[in-house]
């Protein structure tokens, strides 16, 4: 006994419990020394104390010593279903129905203080503390069990990523919330559907996590497409892993993936400012250093010009000088003239006059055409010292379509929908700037539309409050945009028109001047389906750009 | 006779500006920097200046604004490839009555400098 005792992990201290009876005091605390271990005794003497003492979680045994059985029931009612291992010592000369009776009330055993219980009841309170000891173990055990699983479940349900476990034929068999809202299922019904509905494999072409079901590959922050019915691929950055088995086989894999549909979007725009900022500032530059050249370029050619008509009056002289003297009959003269025709002749006279001029007006035309593409490049990186002002909006585009309306040489139905809106703090010159460009844009993509057949030209414009700023809204019946050109719409130099009709700052400047004003500029179109650019400004730019990741 | 002192370090834009204005019957006097200019006035005041604002040693808004300290009568004229880094302000405080960007429409730039000189 004392050798199995000490085998035991418990802890070595045995707590009993001890109520006594009233009486003379018997063998009991004597006996039940005899365990073994050392041992310690609370003694009670009354119903309370008892029962107070009994519920100690660190007690082994509760010993009750001749008590009446309403008390041993009393004291076990109070422990409840956590009490521990009672042993009830019967008086020598009670009924046979006192063992029951006391069973019933709920002891674990029964010792009758016969001739030999003092023998007895050390090896019945040590089995009752072995068993107690064991039952308890297992309990707290059971507990960190299910605690594990969990906390464990709690991670995988709470981790922000999605994961999927994947057995080795690509069956889902475990899917979190986070996978179930990305691959828009209910993560419950997707265990046993095969991992390929989501991630599209083929025999050429495995996904990444058939690559690891069946080569063992594992990806860290790979980037892929997932396949969702009904909605375009949606970009997402995953890593896989497989799971081995103790031999090292692979019978199954775990991915864990995010949406990277918001992270691209967001570096697409990040990339677009910053090719805006690095833009602005090489315009800046750009436009200095031509200035200068083109300074005199442009104001020499408007001075040739001039000298043209002051060598024409020269000239007209000369004529008619030549013609008078023509009718001179002199030898050194008619020589004089006789060159003067033959050179005239040679170096195509009337011509080169004629295309010296034109040559000139040509490139009075270029030089023109460069001071407006530098004057954009200025506008587009200009930093604007004007003040802020409170504006209306709907002013604002107003005065800029009847501007442009007057414009239009063919008839186009103008729609305007103006919504009630606050006053504005921008720079209204600005945003007329934008509206114009929008609107004359709208014009020109109608003119091109009618001109291949086309029957609609509207232009309708749309301006409303929303979230917290202001929206104004340009749809054209015009040509449309395609996907590739969209993509490019608002670069700087991108342009989709003649050479010379546009310098392809347009949109890129307005685009600059919206940001300018802490909103955005979007824009929806299919080819031959018309445009539409929307333009949302903040109330309060300052709120909208500390919201702005 | 009206005199005026064009002021700027690239050869093309003075030779330019002369010719614009060579009609104007205005005595054009050329200064290639803002110490040569100054050199120039020294000599003798001058009815208008105008001057191209990025240019070695000085700006050109620092010589204007030496122009109108020690010859306030002058008309003090700026012309720059890049207007926008200048705030009216400046420009005031330096005496400048106008500026002109590169590149200047002739017709305006004549109108513009007949107005000032007349006034």
């Amino acid at each position: 006994m004392r050798s199995n005792d000490t085998s035991e992990e418990s802890p070595a201290l045995i707590r009993i419990v001890v109520f006594e009876p009233p009486g003379p005091p018997n063998e009991t605390l004597a006996a039940l020394d005899r365990i073994g271990a050392e041992v310690e005794f609370s003694r009670c003497t009354d119903l309370e104390t008892c029962a107070q003492a009994a519920a100690d979680d660190e007690v082994d045994l509760v010993v009750f010593d001749r008590r009446a059985t309403t008390e041993i029931s009393a004291v076990l009612a109070a422990l409840g279903a956590s009490a521990p291992p009672s042993v009830a010592i019967l008086d020598k000369g009670s009924p046979e129905s006192d063992a029951l009776e006391a069973f019933r009330a709920g002891v674990s055993d029964c010792v009758r203080e016969a001739g030999d219980y003092a023998e007895v009841l050390p090896v019945v309170a040590l089995e009752q503390i072995r068993r107690w000891r064991q039952q308890r173990k297992r309990a707290v055990a059971d507990r960190k069990i299910a605690w594990l699983e969990r906390y464990s479940e709690n991670i995988v349900q709470s981790i922000n990523s999605a994961l999927l476990v994947v057995d080795v034929d690509g069956q889902i068999t475990l899917a979190n919330s986070t996978a179930g809202a990305t691959l828009d299922a209910d993560p419950l019904e997707m265990t046993a559907r095969s991992i390929d509905e989501w991630f599209p494999s083929s025999a050429l072409e495995p996904s990444l996590v058939r690559q690891t079901l069946e080569k063992g590959v594992r990806f860290r922050g790979a980037e892929t497409m997932i396949a969702l019915p009904g909605r375009d691929a949606v970009p997402i950055g995953i890593s896989c892993t497989p799971l081995l088995d103790s031999d090292g086989g692979t019978h199954g894999a775990v991915a864990i993936f995010q949406d990277l549909s918001e992270i691209k979007q967001l570096q697409q725009q990040i990339l677009q400012q910053e090719k805006m900022a690095s833009i602005g500032q090489l315009a800046a530059g750009v436009a200095h250093e031509i200035n200068n050249p083109m300074g005199f370029i442009h104001a020499n050619l408007y001075q040739m010009a001039e000298y043209l008509d002051d060598l024409d009056a020269y000239l007209e002289v000369v004529d008619s000088l030549v013609e008078t003297a023509n009718e001179v009959a002199n030898p050194a003269l008619g020589s004089v003239l006789g060159r003067l025709a033959e050179t005239r002749k040679r170096v195509d006279f009337n011509f080169l006059r004629e295309d010296f001029r034109k040559a000139v007006l040509e490139s009075q035309e270029g030089s023109e055409r460069i001071r407006h593409i530098v004057r954009d490049l200025r506008d587009f990186s200009h930093k604007g010292n004007a003040e802020r002002s409170l504006a209306d909006v709907n002013q604002c585009v107003d005065t800029t379509a009847n501007i442009v309306f007057t414009m239009m040489k063919h008839s186009v139905v103008l729609e305007k929908e103006y919504g009630e809106l606050p006053e504005l703090s921008c720079y209204p010159m600005e945003l007329k700037q934008v509206f114009m460009n929008l609107l004359v844009n709208a014009y020109q993509s109608i003119e091109e539309a009618l001109a291949s057949g086309s029957r609609e030209a509207a232009i309708r414009i749309v301006t409303a409050e929303k979230n917290a700023g202001i929206v104004v809204r340009v749809t054209d019946t015009g040509v449309g945009i395609s996907e590739s050109d969209r993509q490019r719409i608002f670069d700087p130099f991108f342009t989709t028109k003649e050479v010379g009709a546009g310098t392809g700052l347009g949109l890129s400047t307005s685009y600059a001047i919206i940001e300018r004003h802490g909103g955005h500029m979007t824009v929806d179109s299919e080819p031959q389906q018309g445009a539409t650019f929307e333009v949302w400004l903040p109330l309060d730019p300052v709120a909208a750009s500390s919201e702005a990741p | 006779m009206t005199r005026v002192l064009i002021v700027d370090d690239e050869p093309g834009i003075v030779a330019s500006l002369r010719r614009t204005l060579r009609k104007e019957g205005w005595e054009i006097l050329t200064a290639v920097g803002p110490r040569d200019a100054l050199q120039i006035l020294q000599g003798g005041a001058v009815d208008m200046v105008i001057s191209d604002y990025q240019m070695p040693g000085m700006t050109g808004l620092e010589l204007l604004s030496q122009v109108t300290e020690r010859w306030p009568e002058t008309v003090c004229v700026l012309i720059s490839g890049w207007a926008d880094s200048m705030s009216e302000q400046k420009l005031r405080e330096a005496g400048v009555r106008t500026m002109i960007s590169k590149p200047w429409d002739d017709g305006e730039l004549k109108a513009t400098l007949r107005t000032l000189l007349s006034s």
